[in-house]
């Protein structure tokens, strides 16, 4: 159905990161948020994604921000990063989507709710380092893996689905011995991410935990956050609920504090 | 979502935080519909895992059941619980709590009316006394051996002896169970579980179904075990004629056993008899019995005296049929699979030794039966996907076969839909070695197939 080869290809024709976009990753980096913003300004499809991604109620801003400077200015250099690689992300993801039923509104709103949810955990664990704020931005593209490797298996997976619920990762792992999350780890090299966010990312599989302590209580906060994120009714419409599998041992022992901040009743 | 039906239990497993609107989310109308043309006999809600859960999130599911029940007349409830979650659940529906809470699924298949595992020692604990009763009745009905331990004490010191139960059930709550009759299986018979009362009503609470599939795979006795019935009136007699007559076409027997007919009227005994059903005082008689067993057809899985042939209909659609294999086999293993030869014939196998197989109907505009043989290994390698670990487990092989051949029925009727031609699958069967398979097919003519992957030879039969 899938295999090495495919997830190869799959890779090879992913892009590599555009020269406007790695200036401003080199800017932020450096923690200059004019040239970062001028370096980006050159990119209008960046702007646009910045513009609409910031605008989102779950931001928060009452007036609406447009101009590029303005947005890294009230982002500030952690959340600024976040958003770029967010949007390379999002430069993945498909025109059509065919398994699952999102469209780019409710991609960008996935991102968006990711992302803000994130920040809110990182203030809470008094987290400032910019990597771990951006890790969450390469959490979506095991969303984007699975639709590409299995858009035109829907109907196969529809039958294998139906006598054993199975998740599409784990038919991944058994076909090809490689998971959503390990291809997600080779798209961030590909795109020169730091290495910190690949093994967060890799924690929050929540099937293979990291033996660096602090890394795994952000595995397991970031796997909690997906499934919180992906329990809500749009998230469950567009059929994402469990193209993984939850872990919920593995969130067992943050629970508490994860349902105190975000006040659930 | 759609539940997972598996030997006629469905399960639903949502996953993570079930609130008031992931509930709703979860649970289209086209899914519950889909869950009502499933017919199972029993619904399950899984809150493995679930982690947060109120009662809005519920809610919607029980809706679900109350529809499912209303329809079907299945058993429902949650199941998967640890005893917070059974304790809040208690809570949310104190006054009305109408359907049944398992601590886990294999609890919950023990009160599945077709459960058709081996007899199980079970030992249980409820507080309230009439729970420890209800389910050691419902228990017993399914041909399992319950222990009751009248008191937490006793629970707990019997829980100490190793070894002594298959499985222990507690912080679990029998509701409305299913009203559809208990069936199991022993040996090569079906045993039907039938009280009370017996009016039109066993229509709707007898899966004809489950009934037609057994036919169908090769079952030719089917026993009544009406020890608890009181009467039947002149509509359930109609319905155990036709069903006796229908069954004859299969060379099949009935039999009831324990019935007295104090309050049913004498002359339905006789106009059962005509009908060829047979009665006996005592289950012994018949089990026991094995020049008996050996005459009513049950020495073997099959004795069928009116032999089909595959036809010219199911011949035609034979690409869809290798089609809906092939393309399961190379789903699952990831590798191509060549069809190597095509003979109309008696089934044929070389080596019958270490070889395993599984079957499965289908009916409709079509009718006939799939079977696939496999070497153990083969097989092994075939469901490596759904099994996904090493394991030399032959009950957990058989099983992940069975879901195979399952898929290979989706596929076949996905297929022959596309054809306009509908046909529906029955549950698939697997056979723990060939002698047994050679019951139901040795004599049958169809068409095999010799199909290899990974230069791994399987078989292929294809029959009526």
């Amino acid at each position: 159905m899938i295999t090495k080869e495919t997830i190869d290809n799959f890779i090879d024709k992913i892009p590599p990161a555009p020269d406007a976009l790695r200036e401003t990753l080199m800017h932020l980096n450096l923690g200059d948020l004019t040239k970062a913003a001028k370096s980006a300004s050159q990119d209008k499809a960046l702007n646009n994604y910045l513009k609409v991604l910031v605008n989102k109620p779950i931001y928060g801003f009452r007036n609406e921000v447009s101009d590029v400077s303005q947005i890294f200015g009230i982002l500030g250099v952690n959340q600024s990063q976040q958003a770029v690689y967010n949007y390379m992300t999002m430069l993945l993801s498909p025109s059509k989507w065919l398994l699952f039923k999102l469209n780019r509104v409710l991609f960008y709103n996935l991102q968006a709710d990711l992302s803000v949810n994130w920040q809110k955990i990182l203030k809470y664990l008094e987290i400032k380092d910019k990597d771990i704020s951006s890790a969450i931005s390469l959490l979506p593209a095991s969303i984007i893996v699975s639709e590409a490797l299995f858009c035109n298996k829907k109907k196969d997976i529809d039958i294998l689905r139906s006598v054993n619920p199975i998740d599409l990762n784990t038919i991944l792992k058994r076909l090809t011995g490689l998971d959503l999350f390990d291809i997600c780890e080779q798209i961030a090299k590909k795109w020169n991410m730091p290495e910190s966010i690949s093994q967060i990312l890799q924690a929050s599989s929540g099937t293979k935990p990291s033996n660096d302590l602090e890394l795994n209580r952000l595995g397991k906060w970031m796997h909690l956050l997906l499934f919180y994120t992906l329990s809500q009714p749009q998230y469950i419409e567009a059929e994402l609920n469990d193209f993984i599998d939850f872990q919920i041992e593995y969130v067992n022992e943050i629970y508490d504090e994860f349902s105190e901040l975000m006040e659930l009743s | 979502m759609r539940a997972v039906l598996k030997n006629g239990v469905a399960v639903f497993t949502p996953q993570g935080f079930l609130d008031g609107s992931s509930g709703n989310a979860l649970l289209s109308i086209d899914d519950i519909k889909g869950t009502i043309q499933q017919n199972a006999d029993m619904v399950l809600v899984s809150l493995k895992k679930v982690i947060f859960f109120n009662r809005n999130g519920l809610d919607s599911f029980v809706k679900m059941f109350l529809k499912v029940r209303t329809s079907n007349h299945a058993a429902v409830g949650f199941c998967d619980i640890d005893t917070k979650k059974y304790n809040a659940i208690i809570k949310f529906y104190k006054d009305n709590l109408t359907f049944s809470l398992f601590q886990t699924q294999e609890v919950a298949t023990l009160f599945a009316s077709s459960y058709k595992n081996d007899t199980k020692n079970v030992l249980l604990y409820s507080e309230d006394k009439s729970q420890r009763a209800a389910m050691a009745i419902e228990l017993h009905d399914n041909g399992h051996n319950p222990i009751i331990a009248q008191t937490q004490k006793e629970f707990d010191e019997k829980i100490e002896a190793e070894n002594s139960y298959d499985i222990i059930i507690k912080d679990t709550y029998l509701g409305q169970m299913g009203q559809k009759v208990a069936t199991r299986v022993t040996g090569n018979a079906i045993i039907y579980t039938i009280s009370s009362f017996l009016d039109a009503e066993i229509g709707n609470t007898f899966n004809i179904s489950y009934h037609n599939n057994s036919l169908n795979v090769g079952f030719r006795l089917f026993i009544f075990d009406a020890y608890k019935v009181i009467s039947m009136n002149v509509h359930a007699l109609n319905f155990f004629s036709k069903l006796a007559t229908a069954g004859a076409e299969y060379n099949a027997t009935i039999c009831f056993v324990g019935l007295t007919f104090e309050k049913t009227p004498k002359e339905f005994k006789e106009i059962l008899e005509d009908s060829g059903i047979m009665f006996f005082d005592q289950m012994d008689d018949i089990l026991q019995n094995k020049e008996l067993l050996k005459e009513l057809g049950a020495s073997s899985a099959a004795n069928i005296k009116s032999k089909r042939s595959i036809n010219k209909g199911t011949v035609t659609e034979l690409p869809s049929f290798i089609e809906a294999t092939v393309s399961t086999i190379e789903m699952m293993t990831n590798s191509k699979a060549i069809k190597e030869d095509v003979l109309i014939k008696h089934i044929s196998i070389d080596k019958k030794e270490g070889k395993i197989a599984s079957s499965i109907g289908f009916y409709g505009d079509l009718d006939g039966m799939i079977i696939l043989v496999f070497p153990t290994g083969i097989a092994k390698r075939a469901c490596e996907l759904l099994i996904g670990e090493e394991t030399d487990d032959n009950e957990l092989i058989l099983d992940t076969l069975a879901e195979l051949v399952n898929i290979v029925g989706g596929k076949v009727k996905t297929l022959l839909g596309d054809e306009h031609i509908s046909v529906d699958i029955t549950l698939p069967r697997t056979y723990q070695d060939i002698d047994s398979l050679f019951e139901i097919v040795q004599n049958k003519k169809g068409v095999q197939v010799d199909l290899a992957f990974n230069d791994d030879k399987f078989l292929f039969f294809l029959t009526r």
